[in-house]
C-alpha cells in the first residue's frame, strides 16, 4: 500500500512537470534564446523571430480610420498598408500599395496606379473598388468618428476630396475640389490605411477588434491593457517579407519597468526611454540605444474657452512664468529642445524671427494684475504615461506648479486614464493641460492646422483656439502650391498664434528606445509609428 | 451615624493608598518592557517632530530649485543633510514635514474608525438579535476584501486625495475595532454589576456610556495603536500609488513613488521617506505590543 501511493505520487508529479514544461516552452523559448546565439553562433535558422515591444500604453482602436493617438498606430501600421510610404526615417513620398502615380497639371486630379496580386488577409481582392469603399467609408463617416479624414481632407464641411473612381482594375483616380499642397504626404499618414470592404462592411463598429489589411502582419489577438499579438501574413505581397513571425505589443506604463523587463529579457525592444536612462543603456554591453528622428511638440495647452484662460493677457502671462529651459534640462536630460513655435524647427514653414518667451515672473505678473485675474484655482492637467514629446509628465507638471504658484496662479495637479484624458481634454474640460504632438507627415500643415485651426476644435485642436486671420492664412496655404508662398502663409500665422498663446510650447524632444543588441533593422520613424517588416532577430 | 460615616471614609481613603489602581499597574508592567519605551520614544520623537517642523526644517516644502542642476539630486551634505530631490528640494524638511502628514492621518483615521467601530460594536454586542447579525455579516463582508484593495476602491470612488484617502482608511478599519469591542461587550455584559444596573432599572444609554463603554475600551486602545502604524502604512502605500496626497504635498509614500526612478542613481532620495516610514511605524508596534501586555489580564503572572 504504501510504495503503491508513493509511486502514483511521484507519476502525478512527473506529469505536472511535463505539463508545465510544455507550457514553458512556447513562450519563454522565443525571448531567451536569441542572447544565447551569440556565443553558439547557431544557423539563422535557430533563431526565433518573435519581438516583443515594450510600449507604454495600449491602443484605443485597431482602425487606423478612427483613432489618433500614436499607441494605436504602433499596431495598424504593421496590419494595414497606404496608397503611399513614408521614406525610412523621413516623410518624402515613396510607393506603397500605389507603385505609381500622376498629378494633373493644376493639382485637383491624382492618378494612383495599384500593386496586382495583392490580398487582404481575408482573402478579399485588393483593388481599385477596396480603394474607393475605403475613401467612401471615411467621407460618408461622422466627424466625431473619422477625426483625422476630417482635419485633412474637410474643410468648413466641405469635402476636398470631391471624388474617387476605379477606372479599371488597378487605377484609382481622385479628383479635388481645390488644390491641397501636402495632399500625396496626407494619403500617406497612418489613418489612411486601407482595410479590407468586406470586413469593414461586416464587422462595423467591432472592425477595431478585428483588423483586416493587407500589410505584413496579421491580427492574432488583443488583451485589453496587456498585449496585442500579430503574426506573418504568409501571403504577403513582398518576397521574403516581412522577416518576424511575430510580434507581441506589451503595454508597460512606467518607463523604469519597462527598462527593466528589457534588462531581464522579457522584452526584447523598448519605447519610451527615460532620459535620464540613456547611460545606463548605452554602458549595458547587451543592448542598443536607439533614438527617433525628432518631429514633435510637447506643450501646455490653455483652453480658451475657459476661465481665466479666455483672456490673452492670462495666456501671455503663463508663458512668461513657466521656466522652459529648466524643465527641459532636468526632465529630458538636455535631450530635448525648448520649444517657440508650435512646430519643430526642421520643418519648412518655421518662422525663426519669433523669439520665444523669456522667464519672467515679474512681467507675469504685471499682466495678470493688468487681466484683473483673480487668483482663482486652475486644474493643471497631466497625462498619466509617459510621451515621447513628455517622459515624465508628472514631473513636468509639478515643476509647472510651481512656476504659476510663484506669479499667483495656485493650481491643483489633476490626472486620469489616458483615453479619458484625451477624451475629456477634447471636451474642452480642461483649463490647463500637458499634452503634445508627433508630426504626422512632416508637413507645417500637419501642425498648424491639426493642432490650431479652427476647423480641428473638436478633434486635436484640445485648446479650442479660434482665430480667423489664422484660419485664413492656413486655408490659403493647405491649397497655395508655390513653396516659398506656403511658408511665408505659415510665418505669418505662427506670429499671430505667438501673440493669441493659446499654448505654452515646451520643448522638442528626442524619443529614446532601447533594444536588445540582437535586433536589426529596425528604424524608428520620425513619425513615431513604422512597420516592423524589415526587422529581423540575430 | 456620623461617627460611623466619618470612619469609612477615612477607611476608604487608606485603601486608596495601598491598592494600586489598574492604570498604574499598567503604567508598571509596561515601564517594564524596554521595547515599548523605545517605542514610546520613538513616537514621541515623531510627534514632536510634526508639532515643531517649521522650526526645524531648513527650507519649505516646495523650494525647487532647477536652474542650478547641481542642486537636483545632491547627495547628502552639511547643507542638505538627505540629500535633495529631482526638483532639488531638501528631502530632509520634507521628510520633516511628511510627518505631520502621516501623523495626522495615522491619528485621524484611527480615531473615526474606533469611534464609529466601537458604537456599530457596543450596539451590536449589547443589544444582539437581529441588530448583531445584521452589523456583524457587514463587518465580516468588509473583511474579506483585502483591505488595501477596498481601501484603492473607497478612494476611486471619491477621487484621489489625502482626505479621501483618510477616509477610505478609517472605513476599512471599522470592522477590526466593531468586532473586537463586541466580543469585549458580549463578556462585560454578563457581569453582575451590569445585571444590577439593570435590575434598578437604569436606562440603556447610561449603562452602555458609563459601565460598558469604560469597561470594554482596554482591548481598543491596544488595537488603536497597532492601527495607527497600519494606517500609516496604508496611507503611504496609497499616496504611493497616487491615490493619496497630492503634488507637492511632502507625504513619505508619495515621496518614494517620485523617487523611485531614481533608486539606482540617487537612492537617498528613497532611503530617507523610507527609513521615516519605518520608524515610525516600527515605535507604533512596539508601544503597542507593550500596552497589550500591560493591558491584558491575560498576559500577567
Amino acid at each position: 500500500m504504501k510504495t503503491g501511493k508513493f509511486w502514483s505520487l511521484k507519476l502525478f508529479l512527473l506529469l505536472v512537470l511535463l505539463v508545465v514544461l510544455a507550457a514553458c516552452s512556447g513562450e519563454e523559448g522565443a525571448s531567451e534564446e536569441p542572447a544565447d546565439t551569440d556565443t553558439s553562433g547557431d544557423t539563422e535558422e535557430a533563431v526565433p523571430q518573435t519581438l516583443v515591444f515594450g510600449r507604454g500604453g495600449d491602443s484605443v482602436s485597431l482602425d487606423p480610420a478612427i483613432v489618433t493617438d500614436g499607441e494605436s498606430f504602433k499596431v495598424t501600421e504593421n496590419i494595414f498598408e497606404t496608397l503611399l510610404n513614408f521614406g525610412e526615417q523621413d516623410t518624402t513620398v515613396n510607393p506603397g500599395l500605389a507603385k505609381e502615380w500622376e498629378v494633373s497639371e493644376d493639382g485637383l486630379t491624382y492618378t494612383f496606379h495599384l500593386q496586382e496580386g495583392v490580398k487582404f488577409h481575408d482573402g478579399t481582392d485588393f483593388n481599385a473598388e477596396a480603394v474607393v469603399k475605403n475613401v467612401e467609408r471615411w467621407k460618408g463617416g461622422a466627424e466625431e468618428k473619422f477625426y483625422y479624414f476630417h482635419s485633412m481632407f474637410k474643410s468648413e464641411g466641405e469635402d476636398i476630396i470631391k471624388s474617387v473612381e476605379a477606372v479599371d482594375d488597378y487605377t484609382v483616380v481622385f479628383t479635388l475640389s481645390r488644390p491641397q499642397a501636402p495632399f500625396l504626404k496626407n494619403i500617406a499618414m497612418s489613418p489612411f490605411g486601407i482595410a479590407s470592404p468586406t470586413a469593414f462592411e461586416s464587422a462595423g463598429d467591432a472592425f477595431g477588434d478585428n483588423p483586416v489589411g493587407t500589410g505584413p502582419f496579421k491580427f492574432v489577438e488583443w488583451k485589453r491593457n496587456d498585449s496585442i499579438t500579430v503574426e506573418k501574413n504568409e501571403d504577403y505581397w513582398q518576397e521574403d517579407l516581412p522577416k518576424l513571425d511575430k510580434i507581441i505589443f506589451r503595454s508597460i506604463p512606467d518607463n523604469s519597468a519597462r527598462l527593466n523587463a528589457l534588462t531581464t529579457g522579457e522584452i526584447d525592444l523598448a519605447d519610451g526611454i527615460n532620459p535620464s536612462d540613456a547611460a545606463t543603456v548605452e554602458s549595458n554591453a547587451e543592448l542598443q540605444l536607439i533614438e527617433r528622428p525628432s518631429m514633435n511638440i510637447g506643450y501646455l495647452g490653455l483652453t480658451t474657452t475657459r476661465k481665466p484662460f479666455d483672456n490673452a493677457l492670462v495666456r501671455q502671462a503663463v508663458n512668461y512664468a513657466i521656466d522652459k529651459q529648466a524643465i527641459v534640462d532636468a526632465f529630458f536630460q538636455g535631450r530635448a529642445e525648448v520649444a517657440v513655435n508650435p512646430m519643430p524647427s526642421s520643418i519648412s514653414g518655421y518662422n525663426e524671427e519669433i523669439e520665444g518667451y523669456p522667464y519672467d515672473p515679474e512681467k507675469a505678473k504685471e499682466l495678470l494684475a493688468e487681466a484683473g485675474y483673480d487668483g482663482e484655482e486652475i486644474e493643471l492637467w497631466a497625462m498619466p504615461v509617459p510621451r515621447p514629446y513628455m517622459p515624465d509628465g508628472q514631473k513636468v507638471a509639478e515643476a509647472i506648479q510651481k512656476n504659476l504658484a510663484d506669479v499667483g496662479i495656485p493650481s491643483k495637479i489633476v490626472t486620469f486614464e489616458w483615453a479619458t484624458y484625451l477624451e475629456k481634454a477634447k471636451n474642452g474640460e480642461a483649463d490647463a493641460f500637458l499634452l503634445g504632438w508627433t508630426g504626422d507627415n512632416g508637413d507645417a500643415d500637419n501642425f498648424l492646422y491639426t493642432l490650431l485651426d479652427k476647423d480641428t476644435i473638436g478633434s486635436n485642436n484640445y485648446t479650442y483656439y479660434s482665430n480667423e486671420e489664422v484660419h485664413e492664412l492656413l486655408i490659403s496655404a493647405q491649397s497655395e502650391t508655390n513653396e516659398e508662398k506656403r511658408n511665408e502663409l505659415y510665418k505669418q500665422a505662427q506670429a499671430i498664434i505667438h501673440e493669441d498663446a493659446p499654448w505654452v510650447p515646451l520643448a522638442h524632444s528626442t524619443p529614446l528606445l532601447a533594444a536588445k543588441k540582437g535586433v536589426t533593422d529596425y528604424f524608428p520613424h520620425p513619425t513615431g509609428s513604422e512597420s516592423l517588416i524589415n526587422v529581423s532577430i540575430q | 451615624m456620623m461617627p460611623e460615616l466619618v470612619s469609612n471614609s477615612v477607611d476608604l481613603s487608606t485603601k486608596e493608598e495601598k491598592v494600586v489602581g489598574p492604570w498604574k499597574e499598567a503604567w508598571r508592567s509596561f515601564r517594564k518592557s524596554k521595547a515599548a519605551l523605545v517605542g514610546t520614544a520613538i513616537v514621541v520623537f515623531f510627534i514632536l517632530l510634526a508639532v515643531f517642523g517649521p522650526l526645524i526644517a531648513p527650507e519649505g516644502i516646495n523650494e525647487q530649485k532647477l536652474q542650478d542642476s547641481s542642486l537636483r539630486l545632491a547627495p547628502p551634505s552639511s547643507e542638505y543633510w538627505f540629500g535633495t530631490d529631482d526638483f532639488g528640494r531638501d528631502i530632509f524638511s520634507r521628510v520633516v514635514y511628511g510627518a505631520r502628514i502621516s501623523l495626522a492621518v495615522g491619528f485621524l483615521s484611527v480615531i473615526l474608525s474606533a469611534v464609529v467601530g466601537s458604537f456599530l460594536g457596543i450596539i451590536s454586542g449589547y443589544y444582539g438579535r437581529w441588530i448583531d447579525t445584521i452589523i456583524s455579516r457587514i463587518f465580516d463582508i468588509m473583511l474579506a476584501f483585502p483591505s488595501i484593495l477596498l481601501a484603492i476602491a473607497i478612494v476611486s470612488i471619491l477621487g484621489p486625495s489625502l482626505q479621501n484617502a483618510l477616509i477610505a482608511i478609517a472605513i476599512i478599519n471599522i470592522p477590526n475595532f466593531g468586532r473586537l469591542i463586541r466580543s469585549k461587550v458580549l463578556s462585560v455584559k454578563e457581569e453582575e454589576y451590569i445585571v444590577a444596573a439593570k435590575a434598578i432599572g437604569m436606562k440603556d444609554s447610561r449603562i452602555l456610556w458609563r459601565h460598558i463603554l469604560p469597561n470594554s475600551l482596554s482591548p481598543v486602545i491596544v488595537q488603536g495603536t497597532l492601527a495607527i502604524a497600519t494606517a500609516i502604512i496604508e496611507a503611504a502605500a496609497l499616496s504611493f500609488l497616487g491615490l493619496g496626497a497630492e503634488a507637492p504635498q511632502p507625504e513619505w509614500g508619495k515621496m518614494l513613488s517620485d523617487a523611485r526612478v531614481h533608486l539606482m542613481t540617487a537612492p537617498w532620495t528613497m532611503i530617507f521617506p523610507g527609513l521615516a516610514i519605518m520608524l515610525t511605524v516600527l515605535g507604533f508596534n512596539l508601544m503597542g505590543d507593550g500596552l497589550r501586555d500591560a493591558l491584558d489580564p491575560k498576559m500577567k503572572n
